[in-house]
């Protein structure tokens, strides 16, 4: 009686992890990134969805043998004998082991390595439209050249919360026109994105996930990412390196809005404001 | 028969103290080499410059020097049964390795008196650190020698194979720590 | 004249109290040399400061699963944590440092590696205890001194450290980043100083006994994989550790004496310029990442190698592939040094280093491969019986699994950029180093308690303890993958402020849902613990039919575990499924003559 039970519950706790091999590829499947929105993102996305698939299915095969196993072991008597011989062990784990390991590795080689070369290797394109942006607790300040194409210089010591969020120089001519924001990037479609990252405080990282960009921003280092948007809108910026209290809430905007209107946005950007009284 | 036993598990007792002895040292190994690994990659830094070393230096390194080979005649002698040479040896090397601090903290207090401390500067930070975690380890191990005096010159008579068993692991430990301040030395003074 | 020489030897060896009369309670239970009651000791600190943790991930998955809503009784018992029942944000990265450092160094290492490694070598090898005892015990005392140092820093001003477990400068370094980089981060730095001394004790203990105490006929490759692991998984840390203990000695520099060896010139924080000249963040990351990936193996090693021991006495076959799994276990951890950049790939490394780590990374994938196919090869063809510890111990193989799986997205670069950072690193490490271990945690206890304590652990609580913990978990930890593919960052207080995390609020309930389950379930394990200690049936010398050293003698041993006479061993670790008198195996003291030897 108490075989039967146990019997039972062997092939219930089977059946629980069959139901989890398969369930889980079904949620997983349903599962979405965010919606693409640069050119090396797809192969990104490749690099993804190779491995989604592979593992997958290693995944649920994996499950379903153990199921199997528990399920057939619970109702096997005593074994009488040494199943397998030395040689044979070697060659099961040996073969299944390297085969796994190559899909899944090889795969990942062969997709992965061009991804990665592009994407660093890169040299910036002539019209890429270029960012700087200098991330802090807990904000994005955006600065971008200007008419004169030149960025203005800038020193940590002039830095001034209130006044001077940047620390322009402000005796520098090539900074006088540099345009300002805070968490707001803008850029035109059709040219490539070319953004120079530094932080003034703690590690920060600039995260833009629809465009499968992410670099941390390590104080003291002036990090560059280069990449090409693909479609017009309005996405989220956020921060993934943890810099302290309000990290959760690093909100900012990427627009990627037509040629036209990002220079009617920048001519108003480069407007001076009306006179102070 | 049962000394027969007795010196198998004396004889795996010591195979087992000097195994440990030896994991140790690789321990303090990795931490000084993760020391090391800091100062180069910082020394590759634009605004390196090495501070100019206190003069005591020179000396402190000829001391420890003198207590490695004191340490290593008193052992000589001892496995030799020249007790009061031994002995000698031991208290020798114990003496000059409390000299070695003592010169250790002299040459922080000439860097001190030319207004150099440890946020000074990358170079001096480092200096401190490392004579200071090398320090620590010289103090450990005097703790280990003077420990060694005590048992050797307590009552009783010094069995032979005790005092090798107990010089071995203290010259090892010793000559070690003695390497591991030339690498710091070349360290401080060449990158 | 035999008596008078064994105890000559036996004061040699420390433990004459036995010997001449019977020691005090102090002696006995609180300053033991006896291995085996260090290593209780430990597991008993373990699964008290796993109480800690868990209860610190409640209150994770309380703030992420219903972020809207308020909690009044929570005020009156965190008042400084939740403000008219809001947790606070500094509270809550509190929360999420001290979850991780307490649940893998305090709760994995102490009852895992610490725990059941001084408890289980000596026992296995057919040692008496340890081959330094007195270590031992300084191991246990130093590192309780460092759990009640890491307790103490939710109490110091500011509150616990709060720049995650991974502690990075400049955010633990400056005071005015985040509150708890006040006093709580140097307090955190002590602990870990403390603990590193604890830890380095213990596994130069482990690594001698194993190669001095093993009994006559005790060869290497006859020892049994859970002592393998756990000389594989001290060698590690012994080599591994210093690292972490050369940045934490650095970083209190930094905080605490103006030096900048990881705080970069120029930066502004709270409104004030720091003086600091050109450190590098970057440093202490390769430091501490060069200790933190060895670390992960210094954990999963013995759990892998507890659930090899456990699954051949349920499945009455020996483990599959044995002496391949062992050269797995040495290249894993061989590999495990020279792999640490995964964790930094979007850090502002050279792509070129980045490049090497993903090949580096991938090649662990082998031997980690071919361990796992080992693992479910062994459960092939098997007269299962599916005991609690089975349960568990096929736990750790379905999650040793699917987590690996995981671990091919980071460890190769180009898929890393979208997911480091993310939930899909929280899955996949909770899955590792918070699932194969607490499952073979979990399997080990029960499978073991017969030993320490000499009687069974009740089974109808403990398959329910099995249900409410591995689904649940599978469940928490499976979906926070997907999260991460849905771009939810980490340590975030909450999903509320972004758009594109909208979909991911209904998934956070029910993780945060099915994590209620999970802890409440673990009072089952609690109360089936402290009450089979009383009440639980006595347990025979061997109530599986296992064939390690350890069954052979009584539950629970005597002091010198087997007794005056010494042993032999003629056998590997793995004799089943062979006919002998007292079943279907053999343990491995039976000479070849009277059961064939297999291996």
């Amino acid at each position: 009686m108490a075989k039967q039970t146990s019997v039972i519950h062997a092939s219930i706790v089977a059946a629980l992890f069959a139901v989890l091999g398969i369930g889980g590829v079904v949620y997983g499947s349903r599962v979405a990134l965010p919606g693409l929105a640069s050119r090396h993102g797809a192969g990104i996305d490749a690099m993804l969805d190779y491995l989604l698939i592979t593992t997958g299915v290693l995944f649920a095969v994996g499950y379903c043998a153990l199921a199997y196993f528990i399920w057939t072991g619970a109702r096997r008597g005593r074994i009488g004998q040494r199943l397998a011989s030395r040689r044979t062990e070697l060659w099961v784990s040996g073969t299944i082991g390297i085969a796994v390991a190559l899909v899944a590795e090889g795969g990942v080689l062969a997709i992965g390595m061009p991804v990665w070369s592009e994407y660093f290797d890169a040299t910036p394109p002539a019209d890429a439209v270029t960012v700087e942006v200098l991330a802090q607790q807990f904000l994005w300040n955006v600065r971008y050249a200007g008419p004169d194409g030149q960025f203005g210089r800038t020193s940590s010591d002039r830095i001034d919360d209130v006044s001077n969020p940047m620390g322009m120089d402000r005796t520098d001519p090539a900074g006088r026109d540099d345009i300002i924001t805070q968490n707001a990037i803008t850029v035109p479609s059709g040219r490539a994105v070319r953004l120079r990252l530094r932080s003034r405080d703690m590690i920060h990282s600039f995260f833009l996930p629809h465009f499968r960009v992410k670099q941390d921003i390590v104080p003291g280092m002036t990090p560059e990412v280069i990449f090409f948007p693909t479609r017009e809108g309005s996405f989220e910026m956020a921060c993934t390196e943890l810099c302290g209290l309000a990290h959760y809430r690093m909100r900012g905007f990427f627009d990627v809005v037509s040629p036209e209107a990002y220079e009617k946005w920048l001519t108003d950007q480069s407007t001076p404001p009306p006179a102070r009284r | 028969m049962h000394i027969a036993l007795q010196r198998e598990r004396e004889s795996r007792r010591e195979e087992s103290v000097r195994l440990l002895l030896w994991m140790f040292l690789a321990t303090i190994t990795m931490l000084f080499a993760a020391f090391s690994s800091a100062y180069i990659v910082r020394s590759s830094g634009s605004d390196w410059t090495r501070i100019d070393l206190p003069d005591a230096l020179l000396g402190n390194t000829i001391v420890l020097c003198a207590s490695s080979i004191t340490l290593e005649l008193g052992s000589w002698c001892g496995a030799r049964r020249r007790w009061n040479l031994a002995l000698c040896g031991l208290g020798g090397a114990l003496v000059l390795g409390i000299g070695f601090l003592v010169g250790q903290l002299q040459a922080w207090r000439q860097l001190q008196g030319a207004g150099i401390f440890l946020p000074s500067s990358p170079h001096s930070s480092f200096f401190y650190l490392l004579t200071g975690a090398h320090g620590v380890h010289v103090g450990g191990a005097l703790a280990v020698l003077g420990y060694a005096s005590l048992v050797a010159t307590g009552p009783g008579r010094v069995e032979a194979r005790h005092w090798s068993r107990a010089m071995a692991l203290s010259r090892t430990f010793w000559h070690f720590l003695l390497g591991v301040w030339l690498v710091v030395l070349l360290l401080l003074t060449q990158y | 004249m035999a008596q008078t020489t064994e105890q000559t030897t036996d004061m040699r060896h420390g433990s004459d109290a036995e010997h001449a009369h019977e020691p005090g309670f102090i002696r006995k239970y609180v300053f033991s040399f006896d291995h085996k009651v260090i290593g209780i000791q430990y597991i008993i600190t373990g699964l008290l400061m796993a109480l800690v943790g868990a209860t610190l991930a409640m209150l994770i998955r309380l703030q992420l699963g219903w972020p809207d809503r308020v909690w009044p009784l929570l005020s009156q018992i965190f008042p400084k944590g939740y403000v008219s029942g809001v947790m606070t944000p500094e509270f809550y990265l509190a929360v999420v440092t001290m979850h991780g450092t307490i649940m893998v160094f305090f709760f994995m290492s102490y009852v895992l590696v610490s725990g059941f490694g001084n408890y289980l070598v000596p026992l296995q090898i057919g040692a008496r205890d340890m081959a330094f005892p007195f270590l031992n015990m300084l191991s246990f005392w130093v590192g309780s001194i460092s759990a009640l140092l890491m307790i103490s820093s939710f109490f110091v001003e500011g509150g616990a450290a709060a720049a995650g477990w991974t502690a990075y400068p400049p955010l633990s370094a400056v005071a005015s980043a985040v509150p708890g980089s006040r006093n709580g981060q140097t307090v955190w730095l002590v602990s870990m100083a403390f603990f590193i001394a604890s830890f380095t004790l213990s596994g130069l203990n482990i690594v001698a006994t194993v190669f001095s105490e093993r009994a006559r006929g005790m060869s290497m490759w006859r020892m049994p994989l859970t002592v393998w692991s756990y000389f594989i998984a001290s060698i590690l840390g012994l080599l591994a550790f210093p690292a972490l203990t050369a940045a934490a000695v650095m970083l209190i520099l930094d905080r605490h004496t103006g030096t900048s060896f990881f705080i970069p010139i120029g930066l502004v924080v709270a409104g004030q310029h720091l003086s600091h000249t050109g450190g590098s963040p970057l440093l202490w990351q390769h430091l501490f990442w060069f200790l933190g990936h060895p670390e992960v193996y210094v954990l999963i090693l013995p759990a892998l190698g507890i659930a090899c021991d456990v699954i051949p006495a349920f499945t009455r076959k020996p483990v599959f592939g044995y002496k391949l799994s062992v050269w797995c276990l040495i290249a894993v951890g061989a590999l495990s040094m020279v792999v640490w950049g995964h964790h930094m790939f979007v850090s502002g490394m050279s792509p070129f280093t980045g490049e090497y780590f993903s090949v580096a990374t991938l090649t662990i994938t082998l031997p980690m491969t071919v361990f796992g196919v080992n693992m479910l090869a062994s459960l092939w063809g098997g007269s299962i019986r599916l005991r609690v510890p089975m349960m568990f111990a096929c736990a750790v193989l379905a999650l040793f699994g699917s987590g690996g799986l995981g671990g091919l997205y980071l460890g190769n670069a180009t898929a890393d950029m979208q997911l480091t950072d993310t939930y899909f690193v929280v899955g996949h490490f909770h899955m590792m180093i918070g699932g194969v271990t607490l499952m073979a945690t979990f399997g080990g206890l029960y499978y073991w308690y017969p030993k320490m304590f000499g009687r069974m652990m009740n089974e109808k609580l403990g398959t329910a303890h099995f249900w409410l913990t591995f689904t649940p978990f599978f469940v928490i930890f499976f979906m926070q993958h997907f999260l991460g593919i849905q771009g939810a960052p980490r340590r975030y207080y909450a999903f509320t402020a972004y758009d594109f995390l909208r979909e991911t609020r209904l998934q956070n309930t029910i993780i945060s849902s099915a994590a209620m389950v999970l802890i409440s379930g673990q009072l089952l394990f609690l109360i089936n613990f402290i009450w089979s200690l009383f009440k639980g049936r006595k347990a025979a010398d061997n109530p599986w039919e296992a064939t390690t050293l350890e069954w052979t003698t009584s539950s629970p041993p005597p002091h010198d575990n087997f007794g005056p006479h010494p042993l032999t061993v003629h056998r590997w670790a793995y004799e089943y499924g062979v006919p002998s008198d007292v079943g279907d195996y053999a343990d491995q003291r039976v000479p070849k003559e009277r059961v064939a030897v297999t291996a």
